[in-house]
């Protein structure tokens, strides 16, 4: 039955070539995309965001900004009591920084400007004064985790650690006859998707129901989370994805949802907020920058015995999807490579500096950094052949990974590898 | 004060009052709906905003709109009727040189700027032509294939 459907599926789609459904309206500049939508009577929002990366806020002045012509309104924390945090994993994130509360970083936002045009809102920003009680900035996670380091979150620095272990790391060490320790450290990332973050909203008064056009990737996670942040039944919130310039993990995090939400519920019309690109730098989420210290041993004959690895990784002010994004760093450990014998820790950090969160390989593109410059260092130091060495080491059917799982289907590594070494002309 | 300029858009002649500060970015998308025009970051970086003025290609978020005056505009929407399609356009979906689209009309109209300079391109010149348009779902090499494939079917003329 199976083999039949597949066999169906492969005559139609494997092998052709099958034109995108949209492609025409893009190629011809039709697509649609969230900040082509235009509504009449619509309004722009602009956000006031925090002026140090961890201060108390201890005053706002928003009268200067209200005078100016143009502007509808200004919401800051003292108009919505009653919203709640949001987050991907953990509800660390506020909507709005209040009097008394602390900014962590430079994205946090202090007040929405609702106006007529994109210009009276981007000067109210200006007019807006804050005044605020600086605290040590932290942007390295070695300091955070010192001592004496200021709290950025009341639990502390450390969001959560986690663990590895397989075999006997003792015994693995053992056995080997070389054992190669190094440090590794990978840096933040943009995903720089072509097209920033960016929405559209409207409240409908009869349903009451708000509608959210808005670049964005995880539709049913973002709509629960808007709803328990909003204290409003998932009903409620209809988010709707129109065309969608790139993402690259960048747009799971919820970005203009919610300050949309609050402006159109406030001014029952259509309000339209696109960041500009360096907002989009400051604000939203980046790829973690790993510290790994890597001790590796291996036989003689290039055989690998053990993985031990230490990481320390900086998840910026917010936990968004970063909890998510060590543990499979952890697991990646090893790389495509046999190692019986493994131990691992990993601590997910908090410091000031911009949220961390997904981007394509979520964690295994540093680990990778980490562990395939063990591998040349220690065919350098063996002098052996390091393609040679790593199909000795490589997966296939039945090998198990870091965390003990059993690969059972799908192990192309070695294939990967030796085809990569011909086309590299590796040979000669 | 609002400047009153004229100029030609994909073939019509408009004429139309905008502020000196305004780019031409802005008035396209804004003043003349033609939201083909992409902004990428607004500072000259990506070439999403691709426009020609007077056949040769510029980024629309570093002009201002007082600059077109009495100039001849082209964007991706004047490029076809939308039912026959440029040779250029043609070629980027028959080898699937589109992922999210939105570096595409800014790619299609330096294609295009280069096709009507040049119209026996080597690999090199369209490297050279697309080098300012970012592609960041990183299709490079399907476009620099269309473009090449347009200009073997006559597409540059
Ligand atoms: S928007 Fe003009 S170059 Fe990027
Ligand atoms: S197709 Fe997405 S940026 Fe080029």
């Amino acid at each position: 039955m199976m083999a039949e459907g597949v066999k169906k599926m492969t005559k139609r789609y494997v092998g052709k070539n099958i034109f995108k459904v949209d492609a025409r309206e893009k190629v011809t500049g039709n697509a649609i995309y969230t900040e082509d939508i235009y509504f009449d009577n619509m309004l722009y929002l602009k956000i006031k965001r925090a002026t140090h990366p961890h201060a108390y806020l201890r005053r706002i002045d928003i009268s200067k900004a209200q005078k100016l012509p143009g502007v509808v309104k200004i919401i800051t924390a003292a108009d919505i009591p009653k919203v709640k945090n949001f987050g991907l994993i953990i509800k660390d994130q506020p909507v709005l920084i209040g009097i008394g509360q602390k900014m962590r970083y430079m994205g946090d936002a202090l007040a929405i400007v609702i106006a007529e045009s994109k210009e009276a809102a981007s000067q109210a920003i200006g007019l807006i004064e804050v005044e605020v009680e600086k605290l040590e900035a932290i942007s390295d996670p070695l300091r955070a985790i010192e001592k004496d380091a200021p709290l950025i979150h009341q639990d502390g620095n450390i969001l959560d650690t986690y663990y590895l272990k397989k075999g006997d790391i003792k015994k693995g060490f053992a056995q080997a006859d070389l054992i190669v320790e190094n440090e590794y450290r990978t840096s933040f990332l943009d995903q720089v998707p072509l097209q920033v973050e960016a929405g559209v909203g409207i409240f409908d008064q009869e349903t009451e129901i708000i509608k959210l056009w808005v670049a964005t990737q995880w539709l049913h996670d973002t709509q629960a989370d808007i709803a328990q942040s909003l204290g409003l039944p998932k009903e409620k919130i209809r988010i709707i994805q129109p065309v969608i310039g790139g993402a690259f993990g960048k747009k799971e995090d919820i970005s203009v949802h919610i300050y949309l939400a609050l402006a159109a519920m406030e001014t029952k019309r259509p309000v339209k907020l696109t960041y500009t690109r360096e907002e989009s730098m400051i604000a939203q989420s980046k790829r973690h920058p790993f510290i790994i210290r890597m001790k590796t041993g291996v036989t003689r004959k290039g055989y690998l015995t053990a993985c031990q690895v230490e990481v320390i990784v900086d998840t910026g002010a917010y936990a968004s999807s970063g909890p998510a994004v060590v543990h499979k760093g952890l697991y990646h450990c090893t790389g495509p490579y046999n190692v019986g014998n493994v131990k691992g820790v990993a601590h997910i950090v908090y410091t000031n500096n911009t949220y961390c969160g997904a981007m394509r390989g979520f964690g295994a593109t540093q680990m990778a950094f980490a562990y395939e410059s063990q591998m040349d260092i220690i065919t350098h130091r063996l002098r052996i052949d390091p393609v040679q060495f790593r199909l000795q080491n490589a997966y296939s059917i039945g090998s198990s990974t870091p965390n003990s799982q059993i690969l059972t289907l799908g192990v192309g590594v070695k294939e990967t590898i030796k085809l990569a070494a011909d086309i590299a002309g590796w040979k000669e | 004060m609002k400047h009153k300029i004229r100029f030609t858009i994909n073939g019509e002649v408009k004429e139309i009052e905008v502020q000196p500060n305004k780019t031409l970015l802005k008035m396209l998308r804004e003043d003349l709906d033609l939201i083909g025009v992409k902004e990428g970051c607004g500072a000259g970086e990506c070439g999403a905003c691709t426009v020609l003025v007077n056949n040769k290609p510029v980024n629309s978020c570093l002009m201002l709109a007082v600059e077109v005056d009495g100039k001849e505009i082209l964007t991706i929407e004047g490029l076809s009727d939308g039912i026959n399609l440029d040779p250029l356009q043609e070629s980027f979906l028959k080898h699937n040189a589109i992922q999210c689209g939105y570096c595409t009309p800014g790619m299609v109209m330096s294609a295009k700027a280069l096709l009507n300079r040049n119209s026996h391109p080597k690999e090199e010149d369209v490297k050279e032509a697309l080098a300012g348009n970012l592609c960041r779902c990183t299709g490079y090499k399907r476009i620099v294939d269309a473009v090449l494939d347009a200009v073997k079917k006559g597409g540059g003329k």
